[in-house]
């Protein structure tokens, strides 16, 4: 059973279609990598599944069970998005890091307060596990700097320990390295790279083709708000079935 | 005579520092309020939010206190409200809108990124408010805040439109005795709390400048 199973999504903004019947399903412990222009429809795809927006049509289900259904308003309850959207981390283009709080607090706050909610976790382990999380990311000495005193590969890096720290069934990325200076995409891309060699499920939306090809079980390629082609990364983009996304790559190679 | 004068001024500016400090206790969280409603999604209480926040900060203080003191007597034949009470709730007012409006612009400018990693992260709303944006928006109304402070304190002086007996007119009361000192004296009560102010606004600015 896939862990996560999408199905004809559809988003529109206004007259604008966004995202029509988005279709795909990912495998625990598997990566999807989703490529595509700007404005294709790849990061309000992501939204959608962290209930950042809402999809107009379709459904999405996590383990089996239906956790979003646009034809069922029972899903939508407005009291059980927080729970759901646990399933899904997110980290953003742009970090959004908390400045006023450390790295280890920004990786420990929301689960200080899941467990202070919940019960279980002591704030101490919770903070063991932060450190744990900041060292595998090559940051155990970086715990008590404030965002601001990072570079932008850190802060990045940081938040994908942030993210890690609730323990998603599924991570997905927008665009993680966009924000970046190129010399410092390599240090991020490495540890995504790393996370998925331990088998996270991943889905992460980049303009790295190399990466996507390398880091991922499938590739997804978006164009105009559906989805073009789909399938193993060295068919998808060493061997195009698609003129879209030959067009697409092609762009790619001359730049 | 100093001795006579300062104790006069002092028992002046006795009533501005009431005035101030009152219209502080109410203002600041009056004005939170207010600027929930200009920011609602409701759009009649938006819009009526506004028009009031426009009329008041759009007409003087000065005018607004006369209109408090004289309006219920005069349009509506209830009794007058004491001196210093109507001064109290006109500055109350006419300072939660000004408030209100810093309120709203720190409210807005923190980064709709913020608000997002929050919720992905699984935090209520209030969460969100309390652990995550409030401080940052506190930072960023310092600065303004500090202002509207030392111009309240100043505005205080307004009051005696209605015969609130405060500081410059104990001071002005020596002109008719031909002395001008007493006045310039009242400047250094203003000066010295205006100071003291400015302290504690820089010191707080400084202690939240540990994050950008």
């Amino acid at each position: 059973m896939p862990i996560l199973e999408v199905q004809h999504i559809e988003k529109h903004f206004g007259a604008t279609q966004v995202l029509t019947d988005i279709s795909f399903s990912l495998e625990q412990g598997q990566t999807i990598s989703i490529i595509g222009s700007s404005g294709s429809g790849k990061t309000t795809l992501l939204r959608c599944l962290n209930f950042l927006e809402k999809p107009d049509g379709g459904s999405i289900s996590v383990n089996g069970s239906i956790i979003f259904d646009a034809s069922d308003p029972k899903t939508q309850l407005e009291s059980e998005i927080r729970q759901k959207r646990l399933h899904f981390g997110l980290v953003f283009q742009n970090f959004n890091l908390f400045p006023q709080y450390t790295a280890l607090q920004n990786v420990t706050l929301a689960r200080e307060l899941l467990a202070k909610e919940r019960g279980g976790e002591t704030k101490v382990q919770i903070e063991e596990a932060g450190r744990e999380l900041l060292a595998q990311m090559g940051l155990a000495d970086r715990a008590s700097h404030y965002p601001h005193q990072l570079s932008g590969g850190q802060q990045q890096r940081v938040a994908i320990a942030r993210a890690l720290a609730l323990h998603p069934d599924i991570l997905c990325f927008d665009e993680p390295t966009s924000a970046l200076d190129p010399e410092l995409t390599g240090e991020v891309l490495k540890v995504i790279r790393s996370l998925a060699e331990q088998k996270t499920t991943m889905i992460i939306v980049t303009h790295e083709m190399a990466f996507a090809r390398d880091v991922a079980d499938q590739v997804i390629f978006m164009d105009g708000g559906v989805i073009v082609e789909q399938g193993e990364p060295h068919q998808v983009i060493d061997h195009p079935r698609e003129e879209r996304t030959k067009q697409f790559l092609a762009r790619y190679a001359e730049a | 005579m100093l001795l006579t004068v300062t104790m006069s001024l002092l028992e002046g500016f006795g009533t501005t520092l009431k005035l101030f400090l009152l219209t502080l206790l109410f203002a600041l969280p009056l004005g939170l309020i207010i600027s929930f409603g200009s920011m609602s999604r409701i759009t009649p209480l938006r819009w009526m939010t506004r028009t009031v926040v426009w009329i008041i900060r759009g007409s003087p203080l000065l005018l607004q206190i006369l209109v408090v003191f004289y309006g219920p007597g005069l349009l509506f034949d209830l009794p007058l409200l004491p001196r210093f009470t109507a001064a109290l709730v006109t500055f109350i007012i006419n300072y939660a809108c000004y408030f209100s409006e810093i309120y709203r612009g720190g409210i807005q400018s923190i980064p709709r990124g913020q608000y997002e990693a929050g919720q992905v992260l699984g935090m209520t709303k209030r969460q969100i408010f309390f652990k995550v944006t409030l401080l940052q928006v506190i930072k960023r109304i310092v600065p303004p805040m500090g202002n509207e402070f030392i111009t309240l304190v100043k505005d205080t002086a307004l009051v005696r439109v209605i015969s609130v007996y405060e500081i410059i007119w104990m001071g002005e009361s020596y002109i008719k005795k031909g002395l001008i000192w007493p006045l310039f004296y009242t400047a250094v009560f203003y000066l010295v709390f205006n100071g003291l102010l400015t302290i504690l606004f820089s010191w707080l600015e400084k202690k939240l400048d540990y994050f950008k």
